[in-house]
């Protein structure tokens, strides 16, 4: 069975610096997922272009198959070296999933993946090799469903040091706090943010390092369909509910678009049912329809989504107050919530027909901008590192 | 009676919140919660009208917020 993840991450910058000096990469190739943690040396702008420089090697390098030593040597090559220091250093893990359950780990000089299977912690075994005159190890085994995996940049470990905690916040510790968390929590961005947010009060909200949380759940597929717009052509509209419609059993499905629902319900048969529940002013009220997860308004929620979205994918601002605004009843932040915690890819049916009557300068918002919305949800929902598609009729 | 108010997007951004609830408060003042059925309707493809989308037994009305009250008035009071 095709195995699939839930990936998400979340950094703290060190205390008044503008860049962080962590980097994650999350890559897809035809076959495997991959999730890429690197720390750059110092903070701000150098330990920022380290830890890019390192991880985006990598993760070139992986996605055209060069070996291990091969990246190693290359970001020893390549790295700038420090005038202070005199070195050049970035630490880094990368953990590679493959879609047969085949799982690669490579750690070097960042706390330890905490591994966690059916809520127990999974001991990583020592396998050194000495690359570059660099110690890294290496780890292959196999996830299953359920396993969650968190890569960590130093910032966590050395949370509270000198302050709250004498000797910082202990891996240990810090392994039995996320054991609790994944006991309750679902998805892979809750758990991040758990654990990153912990972090962040121990450093009574001044993070003396930037400190970066990446998660990575082994989850099924989770497919979600979603439509918006009528179609250019009226006599496609059949055309385009069959294939909104299709796909396997486990898919979601969402209409955005009080037109576009109508013309669901038209050709399934399917009554819609219209609410009147203002739950938030900004936000037109959904609407229910058999079958269908989630039926709202157009192009207003498909807004307020995109903001979401994007204080999603922009990671600074990703607090516990961000999840309390999604978990809000209004069409916007269930849809958001949706693709955020719900979705492992999306394709998007979107039709084209421009309605005649939002041509009216008259309103006080462009309602005419669908498609410059899609374009701005595919970009945010790929930036989650999820597979999108998109669909014109 | 049954009675839809649009919330598309156009008249959403005409008022329909302020439409609804108005007319929710209306109804209830008036003690019609049995006779009369507020429903909620998508775009009906008629926007281009200047008020919100509203219709009384399939009959269709454009009822801009301020107008809300005569509107209830005259077409829902008026036929009972």
């Amino acid at each position: 069975m095709g195995i699939t993840v839930d990936v998400a991450y979340k950094s703290f910058n060190k205390f008044g610096e503008v860049l962080c000096g962590d980097k994650v990469e999350i890559l897809q190739t035809e076959d495997s997922n991959i999730m890429i943690l690197a720390d750059g040396m110092g903070s701000g702008v150098k330990a920022n272009i380290l830890a890019t420089l390192t991880s985006k090697i990598l993760g070139t390098m992986f996605l055209n198959g060069a070996t291990l030593e091969e990246c190693v040597e290359t970001i020893v090559d390549t790295l700038p070296i420090c005038q202070v220091r005199k070195v050049a250093y970035s630490t880094f893990s990368i953990l590679q999933v493959f879609h047969s359950g085949e799982a690669y780990l490579v750690e070097f000089d960042n706390p330890g993946c905490i591994y966690i299977r059916d809520g127990q912690l999974v001991p990583i075994p020592e396998n050194i090799r000495v690359i570059k005159d660099k110690k890294i190890n290496e780890f292959r085994f196999r996830v299953k469903k359920g396993d969650a995996l968190i890569l960590m940049s130093d910032g966590t470990v050395h949370a509270g040091v000198g302050q709250l905690l004498n000797f910082g916040w202990l891996w240990e510790d810090i392994a039995a706090y996320a054991q609790k968390q994944y006991c309750r929590t679902i998805s892979a961005a809750r758990l991040a943010t758990a654990v990153c947010e912990a972090c962040d009060e121990l450093y009574m909200y001044r993070p003396g390092d930037d400190t970066t949380v990446a998660c990575m759940r082994i989850i099924d597929s989770k497919p979600v369909h979603l439509m918006t717009g009528p179609a250019e052509n009226k006599d496609d509209d059949k055309k385009m509910v069959d294939e909104f419609m299709s796909g396997e059993d486990n898919t979601k499905r969402i209409v955005c678009g009080g037109t576009s629902a109508t013309i669901v319900s038209r050709v399934l048969g399917r009554p819609l049912d219209v609410s009147l529940d203002y739950v938030d002013p900004e936000i037109p009220p959904m609407a229910y329809m058999e079958g269908i997860e989630l039926v709202t308004e157009g192009v207003l929620t498909l807004n307020r989504v995109i903001k979401l979205l994007r204080r999603y994918v922009e990671k600074e601002v990703v607090t516990d107050e961000f999840f309390q605004e999604l978990d809000k009843k209004n069409g916007a932040s269930m849809v958001a919530k949706m693709l955020i915690e719900d979705c492992t890819e999306l394709h998007l049916y979107v039709g084209k027909a421009i309605n005649s009557a939002y041509q009216n300068p008259g309103l006080p918002f462009d309602l005419g901008i669908r498609q410059n919305l899609v374009e701005q949800l595919r970009h945010a929902v790929e930036e989650m590192g999820k597979p999108v598609t998109v669909t014109y009729y | 009676m049954r009675v839809t108010i649009c919330i598309g997007s156009a008249c959403h951004l005409k008022g329909s919140r302020e439409v609804i609830s108005q007319m929710q408060d209306l109804v209830a003042q008036n003690g019609l919660s049995d006779k009369v059925d507020l429903n909620g309707a998508f775009c009906s493809g008629n926007c281009v009208k200047e008020g919100v989308c509203v219709t009384v037994d399939g009959e269709l009305y454009s009822v801009k917020p301020e107008e809300t009250k005569g509107f209830f008035e005259k077409e829902i009071l008026g036929r009972m």
